[in-house]
């Protein structure tokens, strides 16, 4: 059973649940605590947060890996990262999430991370146009700075905020499909889409990880079917619950 | 792009919080290589059962992976599409029904994709130069090294006087001792880039010395050692920094005591460098053990050339490790051009480590009455080193070459936090240092030595009263949190002492410890010290003078071993 091609997972409203994919995403929280010094995982994938200042990346990543938020506003200076170890397709996989600072002169720093990130979240706020409009320039840096096959999550946050909204949904889900990117809304502060997305990111990292092995091992490129790690997720996918 | 970047641009307070987070990266770093090594050794292992069986009695008819005899018609192997050997059935990992590997092969492509090498392979299509393992954290980590170079291993000491301020010994206001403080502040940071954001983090404090320095006169350049400390001083909060003469001492008289005392830099012949040498590089995963087989040169210049003499051997150091903990020598052959040695040299040094390490190979000749005559050397990086294939390990020729001077300049710095403190109850007086966390503690070419710090109170009567840190082992960035006290010190005899800092090597039983250099802080200018003694001396009186504070000096190390008692 191979790996599904992407699919989107659209949600059109805040209001509604978050989509669901049948498959079962234990994030096991009972390993949340001394993460950083655990070894005993199987993969390590470094995830980069991107998009303009307060936007709400800290607060994405801090609903994710502490599911804390707190509203107030603090600036990230420079870079900072968390770690958080999930349990997916039978594999243990220790994320390293840096959270980028979205101010231009930090600019040097976050971009020179972009080489050593395997996929991205590029966020923006749904009720700020500015922050959207910028999504295209984060994209020609990631084109510029990262590798070929990088893998980028667009995701409109701060959905909770419908009455001041002025980026719709369908809006940002054109620019995504535009910009080949798969696309979320969601909102740190409800904890709307948070696990979702970053489920999904680490699937499609995933995906391209057995891609670039079959197509560096020439005694499988003939087979029809994937190697190692296709054979282990025996459930297969259903279609999108929404 | 890549290149330049540093942390030039942040401010002091937010270099330290990027710092936090560089050194929390590294330390996960350092976790990671270690769970990859140990993957990869397991991968080498399963390689080994089956190679051992090639070197000894391969046969046709045998599993290649656990040598179990495959029969004719039962049970007759198959060959695996990976690595093409035969295998029985049992060492085979069936992928899908109609795609399997042998064990091995299948090792291989778990421990790629679990060590995340396809992620490299990827990415090394676009950028084909960039380095496998070094992340950007590890790059901005050592520039950053690189630009505290001035400030070296920093110590952070503190005096914290109370009682002072009752004595009356002091009679200049403490204004005018801040003030001059910040007139050095500034002069230094217009040269210093690095340290112009000091002024940053007192800022408070900073404006509040602005405003003054309007009405004042410049006049003040030194502080006044009897200045009495007024009431104003408990006003002022906080830390006072200061940086003391940064720019005016070079670190080249520390490096050059540094070469010296552990290879002959300096003190040896040169000859024109001509020839090769032949020799092979291996590590043995299992033993945790790098071997350096040394098997001979041809061509050698002459050590003496008139005399048509040369006493070859071999010398090697494990870079950046220039202690003779990281020497290694070959026997002396005499008279030859064309030395065999046939010698093999070993380092017990973890795989991780070998990617900051350069093996330096030189040759030299001995010559009557200890002098030495260098031949050639050759420096190989092991980061580039392909430890696991076995090719690698073959024995080669290298064409020997001149000494470069080396790029590394060292600095020779401590930063040091310090607080002068006395219980206003009993009147015992303690001089407390402590040190702090300090922001760049790197002490990049020494990242194997054993460090500790020794000092010493002299006091007026030339009584002295020592101390030692404990010992830290193989750190790369040091950092004591030991807390020296001197009791029964009175206000009045400080002030006429002299405190020295010293850092040493600790050697290996027997041998005696390494100076690697020392500072001075004091009134005194006895024990020959020549050196600006007016900055010992102001450091150690604006630490008397500002009781409750926290102080942090920069102090330059000195190489002079016989200046410091320790």
């Amino acid at each position: 059973m191979r790996w599904r091609s992407p699919r989107r997972c659209p949600r059109t409203g805040t209001g509604s649940g978050p989509c669901r994919r049948s498959m079962a995403s234990a994030t096991d929280s009972r390993y949340g605590q001394k993460e950083s010094s655990d070894q005993n995982f199987d993969y390590m994938f470094k995830i980069l947060i991107i998009g303009n200042s307060s936007v709400g990346k800290t607060s994405f990543l801090f609903r994710y890996a502490d599911d804390s938020f707190t509203p107030a506003f603090v600036s990230t200076v420079g870079i900072d990262f968390k770690v958080k170890t999930i349990y997916r397709n039978d594999k243990r996989i220790k994320l390293q999430i840096w959270d980028t600072a979205g101010q231009e002169r930090y600019r040097t720093i976050t971009t020179a991370y972009y080489r050593g990130a395997m996929g991205f979240i590029l966020m923006y706020d749904i009720t700020n146009e500015e922050s959207f409009n910028a999504v295209q320039d984060w994209s020609t840096q990631i084109k510029t700075y990262s590798w070929d096959n990088a893998q980028v999550l667009l995701v409109g946050n701060k959905c909770d905020m419908e009455d001041e909204r002025v980026v719709s949904s369908e809006k940002g889900r054109q620019l995504a499909e535009h910009l080949g990117f798969e696309f979320f809304e969601a909102s740190a502060k409800d904890n709307i889409n948070v696990k979702q997305t970053f489920e999904r990111l680490v699937d499609i990292i995933c995906e391209k990880m057995s891609e670039s092995l079959d197509a560096a091992d020439p005694a499988v490129t003939g087979a029809k079917q994937g190697p190692q790690l296709t054979d282990q997720q025996a459930p297969p996918h259903q279609d999108c619950a929404c | 792009m890549t290149s330049d970047l540093n942390l030039n641009f942040l401010k002091e307070l937010e270099r330290e919080a990027v710092l936090e987070v560089l050194y929390r990266d590294q330390a996960m770093r350092k976790i990671e290589e270690e769970r990859v090594r140990k993957l990869k050794m397991q991968l080498q292992q399963l390689r080994w059962k089956g190679t051992r069986s090639v070197s000894h009695e391969y046969q046709e008819r045998s599993c290649a992976r656990c040598h179990r005899p495959l029969g004719l018609l039962l049970n007759r192997g198959a060959v695996c599409n990976g690595c093409s050997h035969r295998v029985c059935s049992e060492c085979r990992v069936c992928l899908n029904p109609c795609l399997w590997k042998c064990t091995a092969c299948y090792a291989h492509g778990d421990v790629k994709i679990k060590a995340g090498e396809w992620f490299f392979e990827e990415r090394a299509k676009k950028y084909p130069n960039e380095g496998r393992h070094e992340t950007v954290g590890a790059k901005l980590l050592k520039s950053y090294q690189k630009l505290s170079e001035y400030s070296m291993c920093s110590y952070f000491w503190t005096l914290h006087l109370q009682e002072l301020c009752q004595t009356k010994s002091f009679n200049k206001s403490v204004e005018n001792l801040f003030l001059s403080l910040t007139t050095h502040m500034k002069k230094i940071s217009k040269s210093q880039n690095d340290m112009a954001d000091r002024s940053h983090l007192t800022t408070d404090y900073g404006q509040h010395v602005e405003k003054r320095k309007e009405r004042r006169s410049q006049s003040d350049t030194a502080i006044n050692i009897t200045s009495r400390v007024s009431k104003s001083l408990y006003s002022v909060s906080g830390t006072v920094r200061s940086v003391w003469g940064m720019q005016s001492l070079s670190s080249s008289h520390f490096l050059c005591s540094l070469n010296s005392t552990c290879t002959e830099y300096g003190n040896f012949g040169k000859a024109n460098v001509t020839g090769e040498i032949e020799f092979a590089i291996r590590y043995i995963f299992k033993a945790c053990v790098l071997e350096i087989s040394i098997r001979g040169c041809k061509n050698l210049a002459y050590g003496e050339e008139k005399k048509k003499k040369c006493n070859p051997y071999v010398k090697v150091y494990l870079l950046p490790d220039k202690s003779p903990r990281s020497k290694r020598k070959t026997a002396v052959k005499k008279s030859t051009v064309d030395p065999e040695f046939h010698e093999t040299l070993k380092y017990k040094v973890e795989y991780p480590q070998l990617g900051s390490r350069q093996l330096q190979v030189s040759v030299w000749h001995a010559g009557a009455l200890k002098t030495r005559v260098f031949l050639g050397e050759v420096v190989v990086p092991l980061a580039a080193w392909n430890f696991e294939d076995r090719s690698a390990e073959s024995f080669s020729w290298y064409p020997l070459k001149a000494k470069v001077t080396l790029g590394f300049c060292h600095s020779s710095k401590l930063l040091v936090s310090a607080r002068l403190s006395v219980p206003a109850q009993d009147k015992n007086f303690q001089l407390e240092k402590q040190m702090r966390e300090g922001p760049s503690l790197q002490i990049d070419d020494l990242a194997v030595l054993y460090l500790f710090w020794g000092s010493c109170l002299i006091l007026p009567d030339q009584t002295e009263m020592k101390q030692r840190s404990p010992v830290l082992k193989k750190e790369v960035c040091p950092r004591w949190k030991h807390l020296f006290v001197f009791g029964d010190v009175s206000p009045a005899r400080l002030q006429q002492s002299c405190l020295h800092l010293t850092v040493w090597d600790q050697a290996s039983l027997g041998a005696s410890d390494r100076f690697l250099g020392g500072a001075a802080l004091g009134a005194k200018e006895s024990f020959g010290l020549r050196d600006p003694g007016s900055e010992a001396l102001l450091q150690w009186q604006k630490v008397l003078s500002s009781p409750n504070t926290w102080t942090d000096l920069s102090l330059v190390l000195h190489p002079n071993k016989e200046r410091f008692k320790s």
